[in-house]
C-alpha cells in the first residue's frame, strides 16, 4: 500500500518538474534569456531523473522483480533513459543540442505512460515463466537505453533536415527564427547584439554562418549519439539472442519483434556506413553526405517506433507479453 | 620479437610513463630511448624496402615548396597521406606485379584472366553503395516477412492475395509463392541476399579495411610545418617547448614519439582495428548460423508424467549435415511434472523432473528443468516449452482409482481446455449419460452432472468427495504431461563466439583513433591533429591540453628542442 502511494507521489512529482522545465525552456525561447533560469533547468532535469528512478526502484521493491515487464514500465524506463542521456551529455560539458531533444522526449514518454491509455497496465504485472530470468534486466534495459539514444540521435538528424530544407524554402521568413532559436540557447544573446550592429549589411551572412555551424554540430552529435545507441542495440539484441537460446530453444526465431530489432540495427548500420567517407573536404559534398545520412537516420526514427510500439500493439509473436502465460514455439 | 618491432610503443609505454611521472629531468634520456625504440623498426623497414624513395620524400617534406620533379611530388603526397615509412601497399603492389609478370610465362594467360576477374569482382563487391543497397534490401525483405503471414498453407495465400484484387495493384499469390515469400527467412531470395552481403563483407575487409590498418599502424613524423597546418585540427603555440607538450599529451594517455624537433602522438589505435573485428564477427555469426541450419536436429514431444522416450526417436534432422550422435540412444524419463502458481491463480513456473538413462538402464543425469533453465547433456538440450493434461485419477463410489484420459478441447495458445467424461449406468446403451469434467489447468476441475448442469469444483489436492446423481467421486490426482523441445545445434559455439566478438568490437568501435603531430619551429610549436570519429571532443580535448602547456617566459636564444 505504501508503495502504491509512493509511486503515485513520485509520478506526479516527476511529471510536474518536467512540465516546469519545459515551460522554462519555452519562456527562454520566446521571451528572453535569464541566467538564473538556466541553472534551474539543469537542477530540474536532475530532480526528474531521481524521481523517475525512485519510481522504478519502488516498483522493483514492491513487485519483487525488475520493473520492465510491460509497456507502462518500459515507457517509464525510456523516459528515465532520456534523462540519463541528458545528464551524460551535460557532464561532458560540450556544447551540444541534446537537451532540446531530451527534455521534450522525457515529457512525451512520461505523459503518454501516465495518461489514460495505459491505466490498466499501471498495476505491476506478474512475471510469466519465460520472463523469469536474469537476462530480463540486461536485455530489456539495454534495448530501452539504445532506443532512447537512437531516438535522440535520429531526432537531431531530423532537426538537421528540417533546418536545411527550411533554408531553401523561405530564408527570409521570420518564422525561421523561431525554428533556429531553440538550438541557440548559448548564442542567441550574442546573435541579438550582433544583429543590432550588422542590421542590414552582414546579417544574412552571419545567419548563414551560424546555420552552417549549427548543422555541422547537429550532424556530428547525431552521429556520436547514434553510434552510442548502436553499441547498446548490438549488446541488447545479442543478449536477447542468448536468452532466447535458454528459453525458447533457439537463438534466433524470426519473431516479428526480433526481426524489427534487426531491421533497426541494419538501418543504423547503414547510417554508420554512410558516414565513413565523410572526410571529403568540399563543403557541398559534405553537406550532401550529411543530408543523406540524416535521411537514413530519420527512416531509422520511424522504424524504432514500429519496432518498439507497433509490434507490441499488434500483439503478435513471442514478445507479446501481457496476455499469455506460456511461450509456444 | 617481431610483434615488438611492429608495436614497440605498446611494450614499453607503461614503464616509460612511470619514469616520466617520477622525474621531469629524466625526460631527455627517455626521449632518447624512445627514439631508439621507435626508430629501429623504421630503419629496419627503410633498409629492407625502399631506402632511396623514402629519403627523397623526407627531403621533399622538409622543403615542400621546392620545385622537385613531378614524380617525386606524387610520391611525396602519397607518403604524407599514408605515413612516412614506405607503405606495404607498394610492397604488395610490387609483389603482385611480380607475380603477374612471372606467372604468364609459366601458366599462360588464363590464370591472369582469372586473377583479373577475381580482382574485378572484389572491387565490385567492396563497393560501399552496393553494400548499403544490400543492407536496405535485406531490411525491406525482413519487413515484408513480418507483413506477410509466414508458413501458411497455399490456400491461405490464394484467399489473402487473390488475382482479381491484387494488393497495391500487383501483388498476387503468384508473386508471393513464386518468390518464396510465404517462408521468407528460408527463401532463396533472402538467403541469396545474405550470401551476397557476406561476400561484400569479406571483400570490403580484404580490399579496404586491412590496407587502412596497415597504413594506420605505421607511426610517422611530419617534418613540414605546412603539412601539419593542413590537418583537420591545427594550432600553434608561441613560446613553448615540444617536450612540455609531449609530457602533457602522455599524461592524457597518448603514446608519444619524439625525434629532434618533431613529435608524433596517437591514442585509441584499437578504434581503427575494431571495424574489421565487427565484420569478422558478423561473418563468424553467419558461418555459425549456416552450421546451425545445416547440422542441427530438432524434436518436440509431449510426455505424460511417469513415461519415457528415447531421444533418437523424436529428433528430426534439419539439414544435410545432421548426423546423429551416440547420445541419441539415451532414454529420457519424466519423473514428475508440476506447476507453480501465483496467489491469483496464474501459472508462475513449469517444472519437469527428468532423468536420463543409458540403454542398459544406468542413470546418467537427473535435473528439474523449467522455462529458462534447460537440461544439457552431450550436445542435446532439452527445453520445457509446453504442457498438457494427460489424465485424471478418480475413485468412483470407493472403487478405483481409475485413470480417465483427458481430451484437449481447445488449445489456443495458453487458453487451454481439457475435458473428460465418466459414464454412469449402462455404458452399452445408445445414449450414454454421465458426468463431464472440464479443466483449464491442473489446479481445479469443474464437474457437470448428467443434464449438463454445473455440479461443483474440486481441487485434486483436497481429496474432498463430491456427490453427483448418487455417484460419489473423489478426484485423487491430476496427471499432467510435459511438452519438451529437444535440439542439438553444432553452430551455437561458433555463434556465441561471434556474439562475444561483435559486442566487444562494437564497443571498441565507439572510440576514435586520434593522431597529433607537432614541430618545434624556433620557440613556436606547431601542432596538427586528426581523429577518425570524435572530432569535436578531440578538438576540445586538445585545446584543453594546449592550455596546460607552460609558456616559456624568458626567451632562450640557445634553445634547440
Amino acid at each position: 500500500m505504501i508503495f502504491t502511494t509512493l509511486e503515485h507521489i513520485l509520478t506526479h512529482i516527476s511529471f510536474s518538474i518536467i512540465s516546469i522545465v519545459i515551460t522554462i525552456h519555452l519562456m527562454i525561447l520566446l521571451v528572453r534569456e535569464i541566467v538564473g533560469l538556466r541553472d534551474s533547468l539543469e537542477k530540474g532535469m536532475i530532480a526528474t531523473f531521481f524521481s523517475i528512478t525512485g519510481l522504478l526502484v519502488s516498483r522493483w521493491i514492491s513487485s519483487g522483480h525488475f520493473p520492465l515487464s510491460n509497456l507502462y514500465e518500459s515507457l517509464i524506463f525510456l523516459s528515465c533513459s532520456f534523462s540519463i542521456i541528458h545528464m551524460i551529455s551535460k557532464m561532458g560539458n560540450h556544447k551540444n543540442d541534446l537537451s532540446t531533444i531530451t527534455a521534450p522526449s522525457t515529457i512525451f514518454t512520461q505523459g503518454f505512460a501516465t495518461s489514460g491509455f495505459l491505466t490498466e497496465m499501471h498495476q505491476s504485472a506478474i512475471l510469466v515463466p519465460a520472463l523469469q530470468s536474469q537476462w530480463l534486466m540486461m536485455h530489456v534495459s539495454m534495448m530501452l537505453l539504445s532506443y532512447a539514444a537512437l531516438l535522440c540521435g535520429s531526432l537531431l538528424s531530423v532537426a538537421l533536415l528540417v533546418i536545411t530544407f527550411r533554408k531553401n524554402i523561405d530564408i527570409f521568413c521570420k518564422g525561421n527564427n523561431f525554428l533556429i532559436k531553440p538550438f541557440f540557447f548559448g548564442e542567441i544573446q550574442y546573435l541579438n547584439e550582433k544583429r543590432s550592429v550588422f542590421k542590414n549589411t552582414s546579417f544574412l551572412s552571419f545567419r548563414n554562418y551560424y546555420k552552417y555551424q549549427l548543422t555541422q554540430r547537429l550532424d556530428y552529435w547525431s552521429y556520436r549519439v547514434i553510434s552510442l545507441g548502436f553499441t547498446f542495440l548490438t549488446i541488447g539484441i545479442l543478449c536477447g539472442a542468448v536468452w532466447a537460446n535458454e528459453a525458447w530453444g533457439s537463438y534466433w526465431n524470426w519473431d516479428p519483434k526480433e526481426t524489427w530489432a534487426f531491421i533497426t540495427w541494419t538501418i543504423f548500420a547503414i547510417y554508420l556506413h554512410t558516414r565513413t567517407r565523410i572526410h571529403i573536404r568540399s563543403r557541398t559534398n559534405q553537406s550532401l553526405q550529411s543530408m543523406n545520412s540524416a535521411l537514413v537516420a530519420s527512416i531509422g526514427f520511424l522504424i524504432i517506433w514500429v519496432c518498439y510500439f507497433g509490434i507490441n500493439l499488434l500483439g503478435i509473436g513471442l514478445h507479446s507479453y501481457g496476455s499469455f502465460t506460456l511461450t509456444s514455439t | 620479437m617481431s610483434s615488438l618491432l611492429l608495436n614497440p610503443n605498446r611494450a614499453f609505454s607503461p614503464l616509460s610513463r612511470q619514469v616520466l611521472k617520477a622525474s621531469f629531468s629524466s625526460l631527455c634520456s627517455i626521449s632518447n630511448a624512445r627514439i631508439l625504440l621507435g626508430s629501429r623498426p623504421t630503419a629496419h623497414r627503410v633498409v629492407g624496402f625502399k631506402p632511396r624513395a623514402s629519403r627523397d620524400s623526407f627531403d621533399a617534406e622538409a622543403l615542400p615548396e621546392s620545385n622537385t620533379k613531378k614524380k617525386s611530388r606524387n610520391n611525396n603526397k602519397k607518403i604524407i597521406l599514408f605515413g612516412s615509412t614506405p607503405p606495404p601497399l607498394s610492397e604488395e603492389r610490387g609483389g603482385s606485379a611480380g607475380n603477374s609478370s612471372g606467372k604468364p610465362a609459366a601458366e599462360g594467360s588464363s590464370w591472369v584472366f582469372l586473377q583479373r576477374a577475381f580482382k574485378r569482382v572484389l572491387a565490385v563487391l567492396s563497393n560501399l553503395p552496393l553494400a548499403i543497397g544490400e543492407m536496405f534490401t535485406i531490411a525491406a525483405l525482413m519487413a515484408l516477412g513480418t507483413v506477410i503471414d509466414q508458413g501458411e498453407a497455399p490456400d491461405y495465400y490464394f484467399q489473402k492475395y487473390p488475382e482479381e484484387n491484387p494488393v497495391f495493384g500487383f501483388v498476387t499469390w503468384r508473386w508471393v509463392l513464386a518468390l518464396g515469400f510465404d517462408h521468407m527467412f528460408t527463401s532463396p531470395v533472402f538467403l541469396g541476399m545474405l550470401i551476397l552481403l557476406a561476400a561484400s563483407l569479406m571483400a570490403c575487409t580484404y580490399t579496404t579495411q586491412i590496407p587502412l590498418v596497415k597504413v594506420a599502424r605505421r607511426w610517422s613524423f611530419i617534418h613540414s610545418a605546412e603539412t601539419i597546418r593542413k590537418q583537420d585540427f591545427a594550432d600553434s603555440l608561441p613560446q613553448a617547448s615540444i617536450q612540455d607538450l609531449g609530457i602533457i599529451l602522455m599524461g592524457a594517455g597518448y603514446e608519444i614519439f619524439l625525434k629532434g624537433p618533431s613529435l608524433y602522438a596517437f591514442k585509441g589505435m584499437a578504434g581503427r582495428f575494431a571495424p574489421i573485428g565487427v565484420h569478422l564477427a558478423m561473418l563468424l555469426i553467419m558461418a555459425g548460423g549456416t552450421l546451425s541450419a545445416a547440422g542441427s536436429f530438432r524434436g518436440s514431444v509431449t510426455v505424460p508424467q511417469g513415461l519415457n522416450f528415447v531421444v533418437g526417436d523424436v529428433m528430426n534432422p534439419n539439414g544435410v549435415l545432421s548426423f546423429p550422435s551416440q547420445e541419441f540412444d539415451t532414454e529420457v524419463h519424466v519423473n514428475r511434472f508440476y506447476m507453480d502458481y501465483y496467489d491469483s491463480g496464474e501459472v508462475s513456473q513449469f517444472y519437469t523432473d527428468i532423468s536420463l538413462y543409458s540403454l542398459d538402464g544406468k542413470e546418467l543425469m537427473r535435473k528439474t528443468i523449467r522455462v529458462n533453465d534447460p537440461l544439457r547433456y552431450g550436445g542435446i538440450t532439452i527445453y520445457q516449452t509446453d504442457w498438457g493434461f494427460s489424465a485424471l485419477q478418480i475413485t468412483k463410489n470407493g472403487e478405483g482409482p481409475f485413470n480417465l484420459a483427458m481430451a484437449p478441447l481447445q488449445l489456443n495458445g495458453d487458453k487451454k481446455l481439457f475435458g473428460t467424461f465418466l459414464p454412469t449406468g449402462d455404458a452399452d446403451s445408445p445414449n450414454v449419460k454421465g458426468i463431464s469434467m472440464l479443466a483449464r489447468d491442473l489446479q481445479s476441475i469443474v464437474l457437470y452432472d448428467q443434464e449438463g448442469k454445473f455440479a461443483g469444483v474440486r481441487r485434486p489436492s483436497s481429496k474432498l468427495p463430491i456427490d453427483i446423481d448418487g455417484t460419489r467421486i473423489v478426484i485423487e490426482d491430476a496427471i499432467g504431461s510435459s511438452g519438451l523441445d529437444l535440439k542439438t545445434d553444432p553452430g551455437v559455439p561458433l555463434v556465441y563466439a561471434g556474439f562475444g566478438a561483435l559486442m566487444l568490437t562494437t564497443c571498441i568501435s565507439y572510440f576514435s583513433h586520434s593522431q597529433i603531430w607537432a614541430l618545434q619551429d624556433g620557440t613556436t610549436v606547431i601542432i596538427g591533429g586528426k581523429t577518425n570519429r570524435a572530432m569535436l571532443e578531440f578538438r576540445d580535448e586538445v585545446n584543453r591540453l594546449l592550455d596546460e602547456v607552460p609558456e616559456l617566459v624568458t626567451i632562450d636564444k640557445n634553445f634547440n628542442g
